[in-house]
């Protein structure tokens, strides 16, 4: 009953709020330039026209074309589950960790390259080479963060690190913990191809490397690859909030109207992350793809000053 | 109150990387404003702290001179520098910039692991932020060695300068006013002798690249 709750309410928060996420970031960007902007609502709109509409499949493709959009929204929706929205609603079973988590994303992303490839086109392969490039250079620091919230929590399961950081008095003031928090913060960035590193709405040859990989797809495949992206993103944002921000510990009701107020809270930190990175989406540029070995250095060297500190401060 | 300065200290230290990170002279001047600020910042919260407890202001007096200082001016004169000596954008680095980075990486690494085991004349003062501030230093030097142009041999000086100045202060919570005064007088002293040798420079060998000194010129 409760994890049969606990899937429920996960999937309806993540599925509902991961469009929302994107459309605000879009509106604050929209502003920046002085125009109105679609609304924040558009992305709805939009998965919602493309769900109905059918998919063209080029002829020479095989399946593993078919079958990449399927896993890859599966792969999402998995992550998902593993990444809990409020600490107040966890399952009884196991958990599954933040390696799991990883290698997840890592799974999804094998196929989007595969599939990009797998046409034949060349903006196709050049999307997946330059995917494949920027994801092998942003793992390293991912990996570092992640364990090293895992060694200060003792545990890499996800549920046991948002556990611990609620009982340490506001978290981001430790130095550890503002170090993995900023790292974290870029590796979202790269990871959901925000500006830095690739520009989400254009789609000219020379910029392009997610929006390359997709180019081929249409209908209900293009709708299930953009919700898989979104809930990529919000899974990240997710894990951010809950581990940095944590927030459940100030909650005294109990049962569902302590759980509906941790929801809500939950919603707002999410929104004010979106606004933080549509913040540092407008206020850098896209940089060269051999720039972005750079960016990656700084922020595995930010994981890696966290993991120091680490071994300074809870010897 | 610790935590804050314990984080401040490591936001310091990492300023220093994203100066190693930077590409462009005119981004060197910009990083180093921002790392001077956050030494600012630092400083106000103790000079807040020692103000409440024992009414000594010089610590506050000491910000507002950083912030007028190292925030304000010497930023200015060597943009000021900068747009007198420069005209042509080239590589400024030896090695390629990832590189550049994890030897800073390795920097610290031996920063923490040499130095956090000493047990000074006061054990509870030699604590991370003296740590971070010694790793500043040496990448501060090592900034220094890395880049070509005198533009960033002049900000490496000035973030050795401010590791120093970062050690003293976290170490002892407040120098004597005195000495504070007589390092920024020199402070300024340098740079404009600084700046005034790389307009020379240029000047002479119509390049502020360090490489061509060597040349000979009939």
């Amino acid at each position: 009953m409760k994890n049969a709750l606990y899937v429920l309410v996960q999937l309806f928060v993540i599925l509902l709020l991961a469009p929302l996420v994107n459309g605000i970031i879009k509106k604050i960007k929209a502003f920046s330039q002085k125009r109105r902007g679609a609304p924040v609502l558009q992305m709805y709109f939009d998965l919602w026209k493309l769900f109905r509409k059918q998919a063209v499949v080029s002829e020479t493709s095989s399946w593993i074309f078919k079958a990449a959009p399927y896993i890859v929204f599966s792969t999402a929706i998995i992550a998902a589950l593993l990444v809990p929205v409020s600490t107040l609603l966890t399952p009884n079973a196991f958990f599954g960790d933040v390696i799991l988590l990883v290698s997840l994303f890592a799974l999804g992303r094998f196929f989007m390259t595969l599939a990009a490839l797998d046409t034949g086109g060349t903006f196709g392969g050049m999307g997946s080479s330059r995917e494949v490039m920027i994801s092998s250079l942003i793992e390293p620091s991912l990996l570092v963060s992640v364990f090293t919230i895992g060694l200060i929590s003792k545990s890499t399961t996800i549920l046991a690190m948002m556990n611990t950081t609620k009982n340490i008095t506001f978290p981001l003031a430790q130095p550890a913990f503002i170090m993995v928090f900023l790292a974290l913060f870029t590796i979202i960035i790269a990871e959901t191809s925000r500006i830095p590193v690739d520009d989400p709405e254009t789609h000219l040859e020379l910029t392009m490397v997610h929006e390359a990989m997709i180019l081929e797809y249409s209908g209900r495949h293009l709708a299930l690859i953009e919700l898989g992206a979104v809930v990529k993103q919000l899974v990240f944002i997710t894990l951010l909030v809950n581990i940095f921000i944590p927030h459940d510990q100030l909650i005294a009701l109990a049962g569902v109207s302590g759980l509906l107020l941790s929801l809500l809270i939950y919603v707002v930190k999410v929104i004010l992350i979106a606004v933080l990175m549509a913040i540092a989406e407008i206020s850098t540029v896209k940089l060269r793809l051999f720039s972005v070995p750079n960016l990656a250095a700084l922020s595995f060297i930010l994981a890696f000053l966290g993991f120091l500190q680490y071994f300074v401060l809870w010897r | 109150m610790d935590n804050f300065l314990d984080a401040l200290s490591v936001l310091i230290l990492f300023s220093s990387f994203v100066l190693v990170a930077n590409k462009r002279a005119k981004s060197y001047i910009k990083t180093f404003r921002m790392q001077s600020a956050l030494i600012a910042l630092a400083t106000g919260i103790m000079g807040i702290e020692s103000f409440f407890a024992d009414g000594h202001i010089d610590i506050l007096i000491v910000c507002v001179l950083i912030i007028a200082l190292k925030v304000i001016y010497i930023p200015n004169l060597l943009n000021k520098t900068l747009a007198n000596v420069e005209y042509k954008v080239e590589k400024d680095f030896f090695y390629n910039i990832p590189l550049l980075i994890f030897i800073c990486c390795s920097i610290t690494a031996f920063c923490y692991t040499c130095i956090l085991t000493i047990h000074g004349i006061n054990t509870d003062v030699l604590n991370m932020q003296v740590v971070n501030s010694i790793a500043l230093i040496l990448i501060g030097l090592f900034f220094m060695i890395s880049r070509k142009k005198i533009i960033g041999q002049m900000v490496g000086f000035l973030v050795i300068e401010n590791g120093l100045f970062v050690a003293a202060i976290f170490s002892t919570h407040g120098m004597p006013f005195i000495v504070d005064l007589g390092i920024f007088i020199d402070l300024i002293t340098a740079i404009m002798i600084m700046g005034i040798m790389a307009f020379k420079i240029n000047e002479k060998f119509d390049s502020i690249d360090i490489n061509k000194l060597k040349n000979l010129r009939g």
